[in-house]
């Protein structure tokens, strides 16, 4: 829980005022940005030797931090190499309060002072250079939404994004082929392709060929081809018994990202077909399983496509829909109802949302399958249009065996899953469903449903102020916007632009106890689909190194680039992860962020599923 | 995109380094034949779409090295193959007689459920050399010997001329195509809730 030790001393602080306050931070930020330039250029150095860096072993060029010169910067550093510094490389740290902090940032000068040496222009030219990178990257995503992805134009909404094959006939040989960003193969241990998103199976069988005597002539060595770097691309190979699963990506996300969008894509084959796929490929090499698959293009390119918008995706949670704690219990209480009744997992979910769900005793739903799992229903159309019963695995509760789903839409987008062991339950879960839907009806559940679609979630602007909000918490509630504009005009003199107090863009936060995530709505400038998949991106890269085996974990991790200045947090309770404006002050970020934590708090029990059996796996 | 069935088909060419593989696939793929022999590293993949008794199926050609030092790749490029078709050059008596060992090492590294009958196709390239002068196997002990394999179809071919390389090609599809009539049924276990509670363990799987 977010507590004013943890983060800042400042905190503790009473206000004197918005105006003394920003002085102060002024200050700060002067001292912070100067401290910041010597961070980055000793470890610009450092990093000609040897790729080490100190926060992200992974990162490229463009993941360097880069604190934008201000009027406060080149004022104070110097005409010397503030023009000649386009990009400097910061990795700050948040530590546990600010006094700490700032320790950090004096010990750091010593070895900062050859900055201001004559290095300082060698420097910045290959700075500069770097920085031409990372514009050139920016473009590519944008030349990836003009031509490849033009399909998932639009907004935050997803409705616009139409799943199915794309580009069915282009080849290897295509040109257009050859450029798409990011490449998903699936093939079988003979080499005869069973996936690709982009082009004809059977047109690139040789291509899928060459895949798997790459994958096999290095197993024939005894050993794994894990990744190959060839320029600006990756190849990541996933090796599943018989199916072998390759990503060909340009798009900078890390080895770890990608394999992890693997697994799910082997996942949605196997919540599909079972695991009992390898037998038939022991039994039989020349086994072709794309018969079996018939069907299910637009399952493999919806999740796909959540790759680059769904953060359950890396964060292994799910998201709730946001609704008053009485119409969830609502909910809940008539599910519990029909899992006494020989029901393994019911779930009542609104998109990609969960409104309630409940597990027989003992079992437990991971949150990954919960993903495969509406991604599986929501992609296939027929499931709207009628009842259906349907064997579907769930791979993380038993990959080898399938259970029964019985699905049903209540309304356009929210639908009920019942899922069971029996092959013969329909006309039991039916009877389930009646029940489910009359209680649901009379207790007005659906209605509040749509009506929490339209509202929306939690928004960066409806940032409660700070220490006068605790006593009136308790009333604060969602979608009432106009309740805290007044507050968040007290912070007008911090930040410049729209979106939340102290410049704050967006945020998500992650509950480990509840294995559940809420996120804020998108608002300006992190409005359109370009940059929120920018953001998506830039969280993704965010998570990675807060988890990364080898020199985590890590408990904060701030850093400003062009884009944005990110904040993590993560403690034994929570993840949070946040995005504010590139020129937003650290003290008053780090503040925010504690506001945010308990804004979280305050309204746990409308936006969190709570009560909901442990999950255990 | 619901569409017809379409099946691929898995064909391993193999046969002694120089009797023409690489032309034989060009020739067949692309109408196209080079005197100059390019040595083929590894392994060459060609795709061919074959039309076929109403029937739209893939030919994903394997074309190999015939150079001893690349056989160490063989289990990783015949498996599930669906069908292999062996080249000698009919002017050449050791690339004939390596076909039995071709075939052996194709059988022993795929282990194909039926060896038995697992099918081959035999074709005897570079019949236009010379006129026919420099031929040193003749139709008659090829035949015997795929005969004596179990009735292995047997073509002769030039790579150069065309001669029954189409021909060839169909009668490999055909054989292909046969050997992967045979269609199971997919059924899995339903999990039966008792068991899968112990079968479940900590973690995932991967």
């Amino acid at each position: 829980m977010p507590s004013d030790a943890d983060l800042s001393d400042d905190d503790r602080k009473p206000k004197v005022g918005p105006s003394a306050n920003s002085i102060d931070q002024s200050l700060d930020a002067i001292e912070n940005q100067l401290s910041s330039i010597s961070v980055g250029q000793s470890e610009y150095e450092s990093e000609a030797d040897s790729d080490v860096e100190i926060k992200e072993p992974s990162s490229s060029n463009q993941d360097k931090m880069e604190e934008l010169p201000n009027g406060l910067l080149n004022r104070d550093s110097g005409a010397d190499n503030s023009e000649e510094l386009p990009r400097i490389n910061v990795v700050e740290d948040v530590s546990s309060s600010i006094a700490v902090w700032r320790n950090n940032s004096e010990e750091m000068e010593a070895p900062a002072s050859p900055s201001s040496s004559g290095y300082a222009g060698e420097r910045g030219s290959s700075n500069a250079s770097s920085r031409d990178t990372g514009i050139e990257e920016v473009d590519g995503e944008i030349l990836e939404i003009g031509n490849g992805d033009s399909f998932d134009g639009g907004s935050n909404s997803q409705v616009q994004w139409l799943p199915g094959k794309r580009h069915g006939n282009e080849d290897d040989a295509s040109t257009s082929w050859r450029k798409r960003k990011k490449h998903f193969f699936v093939l079988s241990h003979s080499g005869k392709p069973i996936y690709s998103r982009y082009g004809d199976e059977h047109k690139l069988a040789g291509f899928s060929a060459t895949l798997q005597a790459i994958i096999s002539f290095v197993e024939n060595g005894g050993d794994r081809v894990n990744l190959v770097r060839a320029g600006k691309h990756q190849v990541v190979f996933l090796v599943k018994g018989p199916i072998y699963l390759v990503c060909i990506s340009c798009t900078e996300e890390s080895y770890q990202s990608l394999k992890g969008q693997l697994e799910l894509l082997y996942g949605q084959m196997i919540l599909i077909l079972t695991k009992s796929l390898n037998k038939c490929f022991e039994k039989n090499p020349k086994f072709d399983m794309t018969p079996l698959l018939g069907g299910t293009d637009a399952v493999f390119s919806s999740l796909i496509h959540s790759f680059s918008w769904n953060p359950a995706n890396f964060l292994h949670a799910y998201t709730c829909l946001p609704l008053a704690y009485t119409t969830r219990q609502a909910a809940s209480a008539i599910l519990h109802d029909v899992a006494d009744s020989g029901v393994l997992f019911a779930l009542l979910m609104c998109k990609h949302k969960v409104i309630s769900l409940v597990g027989a005793q003992k079992a437990s739903l991971h949150p990954d399958d919960m993903l495969l799992l509406s991604n599986f229903i929501m992609s296939s159309e027929s499931f709207r249009t009628s009842e259906s019963f349907s064997p579907i695995c769930l791979p993380r509760y038993n990959p080898m065996s399938f259970l029964h789903a019985y699905v049903h839409y209540l309304d356009v987008d929210t639908y009920l899953m019942l899922l069971t062991t029996s092959s013969d339950a329909f006309h039991h879960l039916k009877d389930c469903r009646i029940r489910i839907e009359k209680v649901l009806l009379e207790s007005n559940v659906l209605n509040e449903v749509q009506r929490s679609i339209v509202d929306g979630g939690m928004r960066v602007e409806d940032l409660p102020a700070d220490h006068d909000s605790h006593s009136g918490a308790v009333s604060l509630h969602l979608g009432q916007p106009g309740h805290t504009r007044e507050s968040s005009e007290r912070f007008a003199e911090a930040f410049i632009g729209v979106g939340g107090p102290a410049g704050l863009w967006h945020f998500m936060y992650r509950s480990i106890y509840l294995d559940q995530y809420v996120s804020s709505e998108f608002s300006s400038p992190v409005n359109n689909r370009q940059q929120q998949k920018r953001l998506y991106r830039a969280y993704q890269k965010l998570y990675a190194s807060m988890h990364d085996k080898e020199i985590g974990p890590h408990k904060t991790q701030f850093r400003r680039d062009e884009n944005y200045v990110l904040l993590c947090w993560v403690t034994q309770d929570f993840e949070l992860y946040a995005a504010f404006d590139p020129l937003a002050d650290k003290a008053l970020a780090i503040k925010t962020c504690n506001r945010v934590c308990q804004w979280i708090k305050n309204i746990e029990n409308e936006i969190f599923l709570l009560g909901a059996s442990p999950f255990s796996w | 995109m619901p569409s017809r069935r379409r099946t691929l088909l898995k064909v391993i060419i193999l046969g002694d380094s120089g009797v023409g593989k690489t032309s034989l696939m060009n020739q067949y793929v692309n109408k196209k034949f080079s005197n100059q022999y390019k040595a083929t590293i590894g392994a060459d993949f060609l795709t061919k779409e074959v039309q076929f008794e109403d029937r739209l199926f893939t030919l994903q050609i394997w074309d190999t090295a015939g150079q001893e030092r690349f056989q160490s790749l063989g289990v990783a490029f015949y498996r599930g193959a669906d069908c292999c078709v062996l080249v000698y050059d009919v002017n050449s008596m050791k690339s004939f007689e390596n076909l039995n060992n071709w075939r052996e090492e194709f059988l022993i590294q795929a282990s194909p459920s039926d060896p038995e009958n697992f099918p081959f196709v035999v074709l005897g390239n570079k019949i236009d050399v010379d006129g026919g002068n420099s031929r040193v196997v003749s139709e008659k002990k090829a035949r015997a010997w795929c005969a004596s394999k179990g009735n292995i179809p047997y073509f002769e071919t030039s790579a150069k001329e065309g001669t029954n390389v189409e021909e060839a090609f169909q009668c490999i599809a055909k054989n292909a195509l046969k050997s992967g009539e045979e269609e199971e049924i997919y059924l899995p276990d339903t999990i039966d809730v008792a068991a899968s509670s112990q079968q479940r363990t900590g973690g995932c799987e991967c």
